[in-house]
């Protein structure tokens, strides 16, 4: 392993850039953004989860003096909304506007006015006779044979293809033969799970502006993850060159994966901008973002053979995705599942297949851990259970069988592997087991009385970003563009088009710029930017930002350092390798100076005024990078339960938390991420779930934030009690050492908290959220399960 | 959603309830908090044309103990209730649920009369109200009338409210020494939330004897109802373990509960169960005559 070398800035709590602006409310996000003239958009939407639309008469709406939009007024170009994967793998299934509504809140019109209270009055005058069809709510309606179709065909490989049985996708991955491995195996264990479609709750609803002007040209503030891949669609849509479309980077209020695609109001808001000639702002509410995105639905069947000592020998795991209406991203998804589960443990002979359906559900997306915490639930849950009948301590087991240093890795997919360099798993699952008391740990359902207490572990990880080696042939793209430019005072403008999210990515990636060059923190400027003049950065996801994009700038900032040199060289007279640059706290600058030679030195404002007065020209560099691997983030996850057998209701009274992010760039910040993974985490585990109303369509809770909840800081263990470490580690293909750590902070969750349920109540739940429902169900059969022996359903072969 | 409405600010009592006598036909709906109302309105559930808003009269935003009556004027905020040391000693138990109602920014608007107003049979405030034997004084503009609680609610969300009255004050007596009353909230989280199952509960004891038993239970039933079977088996008897099950048992019978987003009925029922028997033990516990539960 690498030693560190000295950092500056890098490894310590700094004010972010940002921070003031959020705190006192000045921060502008998209829906804050005020132009002179705009009109307000609003969208009406669907109250049928299937329905053709037979009429639609918006003159009541247009006599009011509203503009409307319709199927007809925009263009027949179907898309889709994310477009992360390479062309090959994207499934075209949506318009802008359709002539079928595919679930309730899909939009069918949209309206723009000189007030909000015109544009809803507009929107209820707005006339539409709907042809109701067959609804499909679940997997199994849609899977039936004779099953009106939800597409009829989408376009795939520039070819309209037609679906069969709603199925969107399938996939079928292997690696050995499982039939030997089963044959080999002493013991084959096989389960059942099942993960509940949940909101991602994320504080701003999706919102965008959009102002047109003269030239036909167009600029666009979005809640997005990628102002570039929101342009390129854009441009795709209505047939404008890139150049005319202007995307600016605004601040975000957080997304969780729900903006990872170019959202549904984005383009229909450009159509009204386009249409009424004027500029148009589309805030959608509450009740319209919960009916807009959700985490996919998940059902996973996985059998496992292992050897008398534990060796995993084979591993077969049939999985069956919800995806609402559209298919944003399900041939990945299916794949990532795969990665995950297979980058858990070593595993020499799998066989994989994933099924992903439509129904007529909101639409599924990307959220945090991205599959990642459904195929961690699947495979703890079911170590924890090996273990167990093992009669092995599971930390100890899984320590013999987890894929670490050296393994090969394949997390984002078959496509994405790598070799892993750095691994801080001993470390912290030995760390987390001291802190959290896992050797006093009560034995599975030895427990009386009201409350019980349990304690659950689970171990996984989040690749940072999705790099590999190969030239081509990816399923993902995957790069990110940076300008790095000195300033004629010294100072550095960092310039990229990469978002954050919320969680301090920029932030990071700043301090990685100023660490590099040797000035201070305070000397390096996040740039207010858009598409225009940034280079092309993917998206923020997959844990990709510090790691793939802060590399990015990372190398622009070594290539402006290097020509800093050589223009300081070329002043004191020093061989530029024999020169360093270091903040100079007192002087608030960069100082280039020769060790051993005191005399030899300038600031780096000297330097940058000499040139800017002498016309030697800016020293900036642009530089576009692909990371060649993903590394794991790996994270660990102890918790500590209380059941209380009265009600069902699951308290956490403790929690230690380890993340192996190789270098930390933001201690404070890190640690967020991990308590933040741990707050939702658990309102998956335990309350979550989205429900659909089998006759309407609706969601049960109608879209209303009251009944849509999510845990609170209330439900959090007390500080005293949550305990937060991070690995020793250094990543080599990392920037400074760093990997990702914002998904990996939630991935353990969900089988953290059934292992720790099993560990109070001696009960195996396989199905989230485990609500307190479910327990006192379990509960009050609990004599009946005790007669049936676990062992019993493990087959000798 | 916007709304268009005529808002009109009365400044006094006098002039609010002159509005509402004046509503000519016009579909009018008084305005307190509005934590309740703005939510129905922005739903589309009801579509006022002319809301009368309580913001002004200061009056009705008051808590006072006048000989054995203990009042509260009808625009008193949760929050004010949780600040009131008077509250703490006469009615612990609606103090209880001040404290988990809703969350901080709620609280500071919502008012004792609204929660009651909105009908809701998860309406926090209304089993300890109803567990302390509380009146609601209704005032139009010809006078005012007192209502006991128990027979303020006629059905989900209906109630005896007429169109032109108004809840001014809500008024109970001072509980005695011999008195105990809690209230606890089961929700699917600790703030924010709405009632899976709330349980108020009062005894009252001499020599030994349950002299007094409320059980008040939300959202359970089209409206908050009392387990009148279950107060009947606690009074007049010594209570120990086994008929406090008993009773917890027949006010799980007793309780009409429907399946919904928050819980299923059977579960509501298991939680009436398991929340009058632990509220009862206590507060028989409170009154110094404990006896072992579970």
């Amino acid at each position: 392993m690498q030693t560190r070398t000295k950092l500056n800035t890098i490894g310590r709590n700094t004010h972010r850039k940002d921070g003031i602006g959020k705190v006192t409310g000045t921060e502008q996000y998209a829906s804050d953004v005020s132009v002179p003239r705009a009109w307000y958009g609003g969208v009406l939407r669907s109250p049928h989860a299937h329905a053709r639309i037979a009429s639609i008469d918006t003159s009541a709406a247009e006599a009011l003096g509203a503009v409307c939009l319709t199927f007809a007024d925009v263009p027949r170009v179907k898309y889709n909304e994310r477009t992360n994967c390479a062309p090959p793998h994207l499934y075209r299934d949506r318009y802008v506007l359709d002539d079928t509504a595919r679930h309730v809140g899909e939009a069918v019109a949209a309206v723009a006015a000189p007030t909000r209270a015109l544009a809803e009055k507009a929107l209820r005058a707005i006339k539409v006779e709907y042809e109701v069809l067959p609804a499909m709510l679940c997997a199994a309606d849609a899977l039936k044979d004779g099953a009106p179709k939800i597409h009829e065909t989408i376009l795939y490989r520039g070819k309209e293809t037609p679906i069969e049985h709603n199925v969107a996708v399938t996939r079928l991955i292997e690696v050995g033969d499982i039939e030997k491995g089963f044959a080999e195996a002493d013991s084959i264990i096989e389960r059942e799970f099942e993960a509940a479609p949940v909101y991602h709750a994320q504080m701003e609803t999706k919102s965008v502006v959009c102002k047109p002007a003269v030239d036909g040209s167009i600029t666009v503030w979005a809640t997005t993850q990628s102002i570039h891949n929101t342009r390129q669609l854009l441009a795709e849509i209505y047939g404008l060159p890139l150049h005319k479309i202007n995307v600016k980077k605004i601040a975000i209020g957080g997304t969780f994966g729900s903006s990872i695609q170019m959202n549904s109001v984005v383009p229909i808001c450009v159509g009204l901008a386009i249409k009424s000639g004027r500029p148009v702002k589309i805030a959608t509410t509450r009740e319209e973002d919960m009916y807009d995105h959700c985490r996919y639905q998940v059902r996973i069947t996985l059998k496992l053979g292992f050897k008398a000592d534990g060796t995993l020998v084979a591993g077969h795991m049939k999985t069956t995705v919800e995806l609402g209406a559209h298919n944003t991203q399900g041939y990945h998804f299916l794949g990532v599942i795969a990665g995950f589960w297979v980058s858990l443990y070593k595993l020499p002979n799998m066989k994989y297949e994933g099924t992903a359906v439509y129904t007529n559900r909101t639409p599924s997306c990307a959220m945090q851990g991205f599959g990642a915490p459904q195929a961690t639930f699947v495979t703890e849950v079911i170590m924890d259970e090996i273990a167990e009948l093992l009669g092995r301590d599971p930390v100890e087991y899984k320590l013999t069988q987890y894929r670490g240093l050296g393994d090969t890795f394949w997390g984002q997919g078959p496509t994405v592997k790598s070799i892993i360099l750095s691994d801080g798993v001993p470390e912290l699952l030995e760390v987390g087991a001291k802190k959290i008391g896992w050797d006093g740990r009560p034995v599975p359902g030895t427990q009386t009385g009201r409350f019980r207490r349990g304690i659950g572990m689970a171990r996984s990880f989040h690749c940072s970003g999705v790099g590999q080696p190969r030239k081509t042939g990816a399923e993902m793209i995957d790069y990110s563009g940076a300008i790095v430019k000195l300033n004629e005072d010294g100072s550095i403008d960092y310039i990229q088009s990469l978002m954050d999210h919320g969680g301090g990515t920029c932030e990071a990636i700043a301090k990685l710029v100023a660490e590099e060059i040797g000035v201070p923190l305070s000397m390096v400027g996040i740039s207010d930017v858009d598409t225009n003049t940034t280079v092309y950065d993917i998206t923020t996801h997959a844990t990709r930002g510090v790691f793939a994009g802060g590399a990015a700038a990372l190398k622009a900032a070594k290539s402006v350092k290097a020509k800093i040199l050589d223009y300081a060289s070329q002043l004191l007279d020093i061989m530029s390798e024999s020169l360093v640059i270091e903040p100079s706290e007192e002087l608030g600058q960069g100082v280039i100076y020769c060790p051993g030679y005191p005399e030899k030195r300038m600031t780096l404002g000297e330097l940058a005024k000499y040139l800017h007065v002498n016309s030697w020209g800016t020293i900036a560099a642009v530089e576009s990078l692909h990371p060649v691997t993903a590394p794991p983030a790996y994270v660990t996850y102890f918790v500590e339960v209380e059941v209380d057998t009265e009600t069902g209701v699951v308290k956490t009274l403790a929690a230690a938390l380890g993340s192996d992010c190789g270098t930390v760039v933001n201690p404070g910040l890190a640690a967020g991420q991990l308590t933040g993974g741990l707050s939702k985490g658990a309102g998956c585990a335990l309350i979550e779930a989205h429900q659909w109303d089998r006759q309407t369509g609706e969601l049960a809770s109608k879209g209303f934030w009251v009944d849509g909840k999510t845990l609170s800081i209330l439900e959090t263990p007390l500080l005293e009690n949550l305990h937060i470490d991070f690995a020793h580690t250094y990543e080599p293909t990392g920037p400074f050492g760093a990997k990702g750590i914002g998904e990996a902070s939630i991935n353990p969750a969900l089988a953290a908290y059934s292992n720790a349920i099993y560990n109070a109540l001696g009960i195996r739940f396989r199905e989230v959220p485990i609500t307190a429902e479910k327990i006192l169900a379990a509960l009050s059969t609990k004599k009946v399960r005790r007669t049936q022996p676990a062992q019993r359903e493990l087959v000798n072969s | 959603m916007f709304a268009e409405f005529d808002l009109e600010m009365p400044n006094s009592l006098d002039e609010a309830v002159l509005a509402l006598a004046r509503s000519d036909g016009i579909e009018t709906l008084t305005l307190a908090g509005g934590s309740s109302l703005m939510v129905d309105i922005r739903a589309r559930r009801v579509v006022p044309e002319r809301l009368i808003s309580l913001a002004r009269i200061n009056e009705l935003r008051r808590i006072e103990i006048l000989g054995p009556r203990i009042t509260i004027g009808s625009r008193t905020t949760v929050s004010d209730i949780l600040r009131s040391n008077q509250v703490a000693e006469h009615g612990a138990a609606l103090a209880a649920s001040a404290e988990v109602f809703a969350g901080q920014m709620v609280r500071n608007v919502a008012t004792v009369a609204g929660n009651i107003a909105c009908g809701s049979p998860a309406a926090d405030l209304v089993p300890p109200l109803l567990s302390l034997d509380a009146d609601v004084v209704l005032t139009n503009a010809s006078g005012f009338r007192t209502v006991p609680l128990a027979d303020y609610f006629t059905g989900f969300k209906q109630d005896v409210r007429r169109p032109d009255e108004l809840i001014t004050a809500i008024s109970w007596d001072v509980p005695g020494a011999k008195c105990a009353n809690r209230f606890y909230k089961l929700a699917r989280r600790k703030g924010d939330a709405i009632t899976v199952t709330g349980v108020a509960v009062t005894l009252g004891a001499a020599n030994g004897v349950c002299t007094k038993a409320r059980v008040a239970l939300g959202a359970v039933a089209p409206i908050v109802m009392r387990a009148r079977a279950a107060e009947a088996m606690l009074e007049g008897s010594t209570l120990t373990v086994e008929l406090i099950e008993e009773a917890s048992l027949k006010a799980a019978e007793e309780c009409q509960p429907i399946d919904d987003i928050r819980a299923s009925a059977d579960y509501r029922r298991h939680a009436v169960h398991m929340l009058t028997r632990r509220l009862v033990a206590g507060a028989w516990a409170d009154l110094h005559l404990a006896t072992e539960v579970s």
